[in-house]
């Protein structure tokens, strides 16, 4: 099991688009990936859980991992959300 | 190969009758002389100007419609003036005239469209409404075309036009939408015209309503279907490719980025589904069409939608934060 956690950067938080890089990122492992807000933990690998968290900008969430090549999906996950999906920063 | 519309570069009087004179109601007043004129301009033109006497940019080239204006200015002229008004226009080489309304043509009218070897006919339809009827058709003939190769089918009234590489099913796909109760254009070859604001598609008319499917052979969908399932002519509303399995799967999971495909410089709405196993591909086909009807309706796409919703959400819920940090004790 790994575990990272990470701030959203972007100004509108994890809305569909980010949903779908977040989901993009996680299937190409085959190790389970989730993702998890103060509220409620998901699959990463399933875009209307993602999208359920509401994750806004600020929030801080946790990425985990657990199965084969779990680090690098962590790392994989954890860079898209760093990044800002391209978006607006706070 | 024959195509659903006439050539333009062969598109005589004669050919515009035949393919007209039945939906204008056009009946011949010139025993059939000037049918070889050739039309070469999509447009038309109403002869009044010219028949007045002002000839200065008097547009001869295109079929002169003769509605109730002109046959009014015609039948007050005394016998001289009203020949002398009507050789302004015949001087020219006119390629055909069109007297609507169902008026009765002067008869020196009649008598210089035959010196002059010019067709004229007469409709009982309303100026407006032929004009329009005529200019379409013809805008449609003089467009020029693209093939593409794809199918067309008729979805609810949408027009879905099913690319992909050969084999990939877009055949057995558009069966199963015409099994469903949909209507088939044209299969693996479509005839593309862009008129004024959209594209039309049409089949050859060679191939007709056949389908070709791998193991049957050649299917008429006619007459296996019936005539309500099958259409002649549809605009082109929606682009669907269908994609290799592998290739782009994970392109967008959303549906909110809006791509376009591009024909005779006119934008279509495109759809990119991977062709994987077990999935219903016609399932798919039909719901992108009803999609696509109702994001026309909207004016939005129901991704966009969602995403509005998950995004006020999350607004609410960090106000929601802000005061439970200045207040503990607040609930929901």
């Amino acid at each position: 099991m790994t575990e990272v956690t990470v701030t959203v950067p972007n100004r509108l938080g994890i809305h569909a688009r980010p949903a779908a890089l977040i989901v993009r990122a996680a299937v190409e492992f085959d190790c389970d990936v989730w993702v998890e807000s103060p509220a409620d933990k998901v699959n990463a690998k399933s875009i209307m859980g993602v999208m359920t968290l509401a994750a806004s900008g600020g929030t801080s969430i946790i990425v985990s991992a657990e199965g084969d090549e779990e680090s690098e999906a962590v790392q994989a996950v954890v860079e898209v959300i760093r990044s800002g999906f391209g978006e607006e920063m706070i | 190969m024959q195509d659903r519309y006439p050539d333009p570069e062969t598109f005589s009087v004669g050919v515009m009758y035949e393919c007209l004179g039945k939906k204008l109601d056009l009946e011949n007043k010139t025993d059939s002389r000037g049918y070889n004129r050739m039309v070469v301009s999509p447009d038309i033109s109403r002869a009044g100007l010219c028949l007045s006497g002002y000839t200065y940019k008097f547009m001869h080239e295109r079929i002169q419609i003769f509605g109730e204006t002109e046959i009014t200015l015609l039948n007050q002229l005394s016998k001289e003036d009203r020949i002398s008004a009507i050789a302004n226009v015949y001087d020219f080489p006119v390629v055909c005239g069109i007297v609507t309304k169902g008026l009765i043509p002067p008869e020196e009218l009649v008598a210089a469209a035959k010196e002059t070897d010019s067709a004229l006919f007469v409709s009982p339809q309303d100026t407006t409404p032929l004009i329009h009827e005529l200019t379409d058709f013809l805008g449609e003939v003089f467009a020029g075309f693209v093939s593409v190769h794809g199918t067309l089918v008729d979805v609810y009234g949408e027009g879905l036009l099913v690319m992909g590489r050969s084999a990939i099913g877009k055949s057995e796909a558009v069966l199963g939408l015409v099994e469903r109760g949909h209507r088939l254009v044209a299969d693996d070859l479509v005839r593309v015209r862009k008129t004024a604001n959209r594209l039309i598609g049409t089949g050859d008319s060679l191939i007709g309503f056949h389908m070709e499917i791998r193991g049957i052979g050649f299917v008429s969908i006619a007459e296996l279907f019936g005539v309500g399932a099958t259409k002649e002519i549809q605009s082109i509303d929606l682009v669907v490719r269908l994609l290799d399995a592998g290739i782009n799967d994970e392109a967008d999971r959303s549906g909110l980025d809006q791509k376009a495909f591009s024909i005779m410089g006119f934008d279509v709405p495109l759809v990119e589904i991977p062709v994987l196993p077990g999935r219903n591909i016609t399932l798919l086909l039909e719901v992108a069409a009803m999609m696509n009807i109702q994001a026309k309706d909207t004016g939005c796409t129901s991704a966009e939608r969602l995403n509005r919703k998950l995004i006020a959400r999350m607004g609410r819920k960090r106000l929601r934060d802000k005061y439970d940090r200045s207040d503990g004790n607040c609930s929901e």
